[in-house]
């Protein structure tokens, strides 16, 4: 009986406790919930704005880390941690950066870059020189960081091979002449080389603080100490990251806000926005209605930038049917990219009829695409008596989930309209449908490709020239790879693009893709902020923007 | 302690660890068993496929899983248990206490909650047996329990968020209070929180009407009632004894699914608690945080069952000899 | 475990009524009778699917889309000129699926078969049976269904596809039995504990009659015991417990296809509409994707609660 007592006595309290706990947190809920008072949502509670501060909703990088960066999110706020020896401005133009001038030999494969002198780690300890350059070079090559983007983007340094495969101690391409002289040497001329120093994995980083920590070690990261127009002031992991100028910046124009505060975590961005707690938007398609209404003050705020991107749906041309053309060409007549555009998407894409996107130097207006034909498209299928074969094909997607991309599923059912043919969507997730693309195991997939950097090259060269590692669909014209490999020399700019444009039109022509849709940024930024643009691709673009408030 | 339950608290604690071992490692076997791992994840279509499976090696994926295992579990017990991959290269633990405390704070709320008003409702339901609030509160208690929470939270969001918009659209946000950082106390917990506590009140409130009911049908209730004794002390008194043990384990086995229950809600409304996060780190195959939320899971699951046991012990004796309630 | 299911647990040992004339008294009650007609229609309407739905899953019509309920299309349709009650009706179709697949496997074969043997045998069976039941319930369900769903799904896919292949049957895939058959078999696979433990109580309960002692005695062997004698009085728990079950498989099955586990596009599934129709913008506008699979599924769940409810009634002598 003592024992069931004390039971009772236990419980008792328990409750009490829970009561007074409960309570108490009614209490101070009630009392001060640290919300403005605003409709619909409260605003995460954090220190009250500033003058000149720019509130964003941001995304959740996966490591602040240069050298380790592979996706865009981590990019967009590593370059403007960190800075290079070249950028590009806000025009898309290469412009110098912490390198004052360079050189280029007669053969194009040495590249002497002539340092700032007076850069300094934004921690005030030190000044940049070219020791710091081939430290964070090579780590990001170096086997023992596990990067998996170094080699993408460096691979071209000669020595870098001999680096990796741990023949070599350093990699020879990169000498140090002087504190102030940096030598590249590449294996053969390149003209794009200049636009790949632009990524991420040349940046410079403090090799104090980084020491030998690898890609799986972000400690560091957290206290980052770059060279970019902004410090790191503070990462909230999953809530907040809290960016300040780095008073040792270099370049103009130098950063105008006082402080960007990226929101992490919270509910809808554009919700947000209209309670004024963030100063910039997305705009998606279930709000874009609202927006484009002329009578909503909204549509003042309304900008669209393109972005240089374009979504497709690849073949595998070793595997039949589909390496036969018309049975590929059949399929892209059957669907009506327009309607798609401007009925699924309401107008937030562009149908793709090329390759390469509007914006894009070398872009080709141009290029003859192949047309939305029903009819015809049925005819021409029906002609190659591979009809049947499409029946059960599946069409690779990455993604998990009940529901797979509205786009698949309206192309699926326009294949079944037009064409009779049942092609399935299956999804994967995201590790193994890279793999599998990788190894072939496909007969369609779908994907996107966005620019790395502005130049015709990154979007053709690499996906359709024979045996690139980014060629996935295993197409192979030795007419396209002449003209491509012609276009890698180092001639004038008309003449190169003059040879993209017949590369394109050939690969439009043999349609190993069925380019779909180009995308385009749809945003809205409040009145009170200038400068603000959403870049074609991931370039550091927050020391243009000014925020009047 | 009687010595009777005090072995029988031993002989459960022991197999304490053999749980957690044959449970880890079937997660761990699982997890490298599946096709697509992190490294290929994160590297994106650009990356380089030989550079991609060098790295898969040194990472030490390409050993064999009983290899990887030992090496994991020796880590483990000395306190590492590896580094999350989003964000990657940060200790699992920091990761995952943040958002464990979240997921805590709405549980605890909710679990304090249906216990303070379920249990009332309940009784007051029962001793309204023979009114026309009989069969509407049996209807009542019964469709907020059966409806999953799936289904409730979108149809909640409608209402009070859009029709009427008293509560934000989701996420979380945070104060300091004391140091410690609070999320319970703002707007953004009170659907969760609202959610989780109808679907468990309407059960707990079913269950405490049965008991209740139950005890008003024993004889001696009519017995101490016809010499006069005041019923509801009798009833409450007998209620309270016959309905705790059950209670208790009822208790127990929602603490014990704390993570499992929250991740409809947390995915639902994107609420940055434990629950979503195993969720997003099984798409990405975070492997060594998924591991740590098995283990804090299986730990949460089968250290609150002993507890509820113990507690039988204490107020039923026929338990302790290992009978019938295996 | 729902409190449902702790509460049938719970009574395992109290004698019960026979079984005789349970539908009939089960018929006299309105209530029962209202969740038997839920159920009949919800699992009518999938078994008949092929019968009866007037559109397939997937059938886009682009000229028609978020249209409003009319008379050829009930409920309306999708941003895809889906139309919503065909798709319901072959969402049920898979609920029946998967439910009764999840039940017959898990707790019939599964989780009665070890609860008969354990109960009655006693001894190592048992304690290796009990010590399985204390392992697989130790176990934060819903974690390792995640973890299993996510990660097996593209090795069984791959099995079958390779089965298919083989034996030339393009069946076994497109009909989308992996994903299937990796449901109900992780949702078994847990499942199996909670009848497992009541069947077992009932039985220890049982065992010492005087009618099992009478038949041992009269020399009947062990399964003849367990199935003639045992089986038939565990039934009355049995029945309660099964249509708990029911319920709560086709709540999982729906919430694991909600989280992109369970089953898979383009195959149909009330999870699947339910995650098309919840984000808050699509729930704004056109709230009727939502509500069309929120309204059967809630009434699915909650007749066989009912129902269960009401068994209990009318199984146990307890006055209510």
């Amino acid at each position: 009986m003592e024992t069931r007592k004390l039971v009772y006595v236990l419980t008792g309290v328990a409750v009490s406790l829970i009561v007074v706990i409960g309570g108490l947190v009614l209490l101070v809920s009630g009392g001060g919930g640290g919300d403005d008072g605003s409709s619909s949502d409260s605003s995460p509670t954090l220190p009250a704005r500033q003058q000149g501060e720019l509130r964003v909703r941001g995304a959740d990088p996966i490591t602040l880390d240069p050298a380790c960066a592979s996706d865009a999110d981590s990019a967009s706020y590593i370059v403007e941690l960190f800075s290079g020896l070249v950028s590009f401005d806000k025009d898309l133009k290469l412009i110098p950066d912490i390198a004052d001038h360079w050189d280029v030999s007669d053969d194009g494969t040495v590249y002497t870059f002539h340092l700032r002198t007076t850069v300094l780690f934004a921690d005030n300890s030190r000044r940049v020189t070219a020791d710091d350059f081939k430290y964070s070079m090579e780590r990001s090559l170096n086997p023992d960081t596990q990067s998996t983007v170094g080699d993408v983007y460096l691979d071209d340094l000669a020595g870098a091979d001999d680096f990796i495969a741990g023949r070599a101690d350093s990699v020879s391409g990169i000498k140090v002449l002087d504190p102030d002289t940096l030598e590249l040497t590449i294996k053969a001329p390149d003209p794009v080389f200049l636009d790949k120093l632009t990524y991420p994995t040349s940046f410079v980083v403090d090799k104090n603080q980084v020491k030998d920590a690898n890609c799986s070690d972000a400690s560091w990261t957290f206290r980052a100490n770059g060279t970019g127009p902004f410090k790191l002031a503070n990462w909230d992991l999953g809530n907040q990251i809290v960016l300040e100028p780095n008073p040792n910046y270099y370049l103009d124009p130098k950063p105008a806000l006082s402080r960007v505060t990226f929101l992490i975590s919270g509910g809808s961005s554009f919700t947000m926005y209209q309670n004024d707690e963030v100063d910039v938007t997305g705009v998606g398609k279930d709000n874009v209605d609202t927006v484009r209404d002329t009578t909503n003050p909204l549509n003042a705020e309304y900008h669209t930038t393109p972005s240089l991107s374009v979504s497709y749906i690849g073949f595998n041309v070793n595997k039949a049917p589909f390496d036969d053309p018309n049975v590929r060409k059949a399929l892209a007549m059957a669907i009506d990219k327009d309607f798609l555009a401007n009925n699924l998407y309401k107008q937030l894409l562009d149908p793709a009829g090329g390759i390469v996107p509007p914006d894009m130097p070398g872009y080709d207006s141009t290029v003859d695409p192949i047309k939305y034909d029903p009819t015809a498209a049925k005819t021409l299928l029906d002609s190659t008596g591979k009809a049947n074969d499409l029946n059960g094909v599946k069409i690779l997607t990455a993604g998990q989930g009940a529901a797979p991309d509205d786009v698949l599923e309206a192309v699926t059912a326009m294949w079944q309209q037009n064409l009779g043919v049942s092609i399935e969507v299956e999804q994967e997730d995201f590790g193994l449908f890279l793999s599998d693309v990788d190894q072939g195991s496909f007969e369609m997939f779908s994907l996107g490709w966005v620019a790395d950097y502005p130049d015709a090259q990154n979007f053709l060269d690499l996906n359709f020239h024979t045996g690139n590692s980014n060629n996935k669909t295993g197409y192979s014209n030795s007419e396209v790879d002449q003209l491509l490999d012609q276009a890698r020399t180092d001639i004038p700019e008309a003449q190169r693009n003059d040879l993209y444009h017949q590369a394109e039109q050939t690969v439009v022509d043999d349609e190993p893709w069925i380019p779909l849709f180009f995308a385009r940024s749809s945003y809205l930024v409040k009145p009170y902020v200038t400068g603000y643009d959403v870049p074609a691709f991931v370039i550091p673009t927050l020391r243009y923007v000014t925020v009047n408030k | 302690m009687p010595s009777g339950l005090a072995s029988y608290v031993i002989r459960r604690l022991l197999i304490v660890p053999v749980i957690l071992l044959i449970v880890s490692f079937v997660a761990f076997a699982l997890g490298r068993y599946a096709p697509g791992d992190y490294v290929s994840i994160q590297a994106g279509p650009r990356a380089n496929p030989e550079t991609v499976a060098r790295i898969r090696h040194d990472r030490g994926l390409d050993d064999p899983v009983y290899e990887q295992y030992a090496r994991y579990v020796w880590n483990a017990l000395h306190g590492d248990f590896g580094v999350s991959q989003h964000p990657r290269g940060v200790p699992v633990q920091d990761v995952l206490f943040p958002r464990l405390w979240v997921t805590v704070q709405i549980n605890v709320l909710v679990l304090a909650f249906t216990w303070l008003i379920g249990i009332p409702l309940g009784t007051w339901a029962a001793l309204k047996r023979g009114t026309w609030l009989d069969p509407f509160s049996i209807g009542l208690f019964l469709f907020f329990a059966s409806v999953p929470v799936l289904v409730t939270v979108p149809l909640l969001e409608w209402a009070l968020v859009h029709k009427l918009g008293w509560l934000p659209t989701g996420g979380w946000s945070t104060r300091h209070i004391l140091g410690v950082k609070i999320g319970i106390l703002s707007k953004h917990a009170i659907l969760p929180v609202f959610v989780l506590t109808l679907s468990g009140v309407a059960g707990l409130a079913r269950y405490m009407r049965s008991q209740v009911l139950e005890v008003l049908d024993q004889d001696f209730v009519r017995t101490a009632r016809s010499k006069g004794l005041r019923g509801d002390v009798v009833v409450f008194r007998h209620v309270v004894r016959n309905a705790l043990l059950p209670i208790i384990t009822i208790f127990g086995f929602e603490l014990a699914g704390l993570i499992g229950g929250s991740i409809f809600v947390e995915t639902l409304l994107g609420i940055p608690g434990v629950g979503l996060l195993a969720f997003e780190s099984v798409g990405t195959r975070d492997y060594d945080m998924i591991m740590a939320i098995v283990l804090l899971g299986t730990t949460i699951f089968v250290l609150t069952m002993l507890l509820v046991d113990i507690a039988y012990g204490f107020i039923d004796p026929r338990v302790r000899s290992g009978g019938s309630a295996g | 475990m729902s409190y449902a299911e702790a509460t049938v647990g719970l009574h395992a040992g109290e004698p019960l009524r026979a079984r005789s004339r349970l539908l009939r008294r089960l018929l006299r009650r309105p209530v029962a009778v209202a969740a038997i007609a839920v159920i009949v229609l919800i699992y009518g309407a999938g078994i008949l699917a092929p019968v009866i739905a007037p559109y397939g899953f997937n059938e886009a019509d682009f000229t028609n889309t978020y249209a409003a309920p009319s008379l050829s299309h009930p409920f309306g349709t999708d941003e895809l000129g889906r139309d919503l009650l065909s798709r319901a009706i072959w969402s049920a179709q898979t609920t029946v699926i998967v439910s009764i697949a999840v039940v017959a496997t898990g707790a019939l074969a599964i989780g009665v078969t070890a609860g008969l043997v354990a109960g009655y045998l006693r001894g190592a069976a048992d304690a290796v049976i009990m010590r399985l039941a204390e392992i697989f319930g130790s176990v934060p369900t819903i974690l390792l269904l995640l973890i299993i769903t996510a990660t097996l799904r593209d090795r069984v896919e791959g099995w079958a596809e390779s089965v298919g292949d083989f034996t030339h049957q393009s069946w076994i895939v497109s009909s989308g039995a992996p994903s299937y058959v990796l449901i109900f078999g992780s949702l078994s696979a847990f499942g199996w504990v909670g009848i497992a433990r009541i069947v077992r109580s009932q039985v220890l309960a049982l065992r010492e009659t005087q009618y099992v002692i009478a038949a041992r005695a009269s020399g009947a062997s062990g399964p003849r015991i367990i199935f003639w004698h045992l089986l038939p009085n565990v039934g009355n728990l049995l029945i309660v417990a099964i249509t708990l079950s029911l319920g709560s498989a086709a709540a999982a099955e729906v919430g694991l296809t909600f989280l992109g586990i369970g089953v898979q596009s383009p195959h149909p599934s009330f999870g699947a509409m339910i995650a098309a129709g919840a984000p808050l913008t699509i729930v704004r506008q056109h709230t009727v994707l939502i509500l069309v699979p929120a309204a059967c599924v809630s009434a699915l769940v909650l007749a066989f609660n009912l129902l269960g409810d009401q068994l209990t009634d009318v199984l146990s002598p307890r006055r209510r």
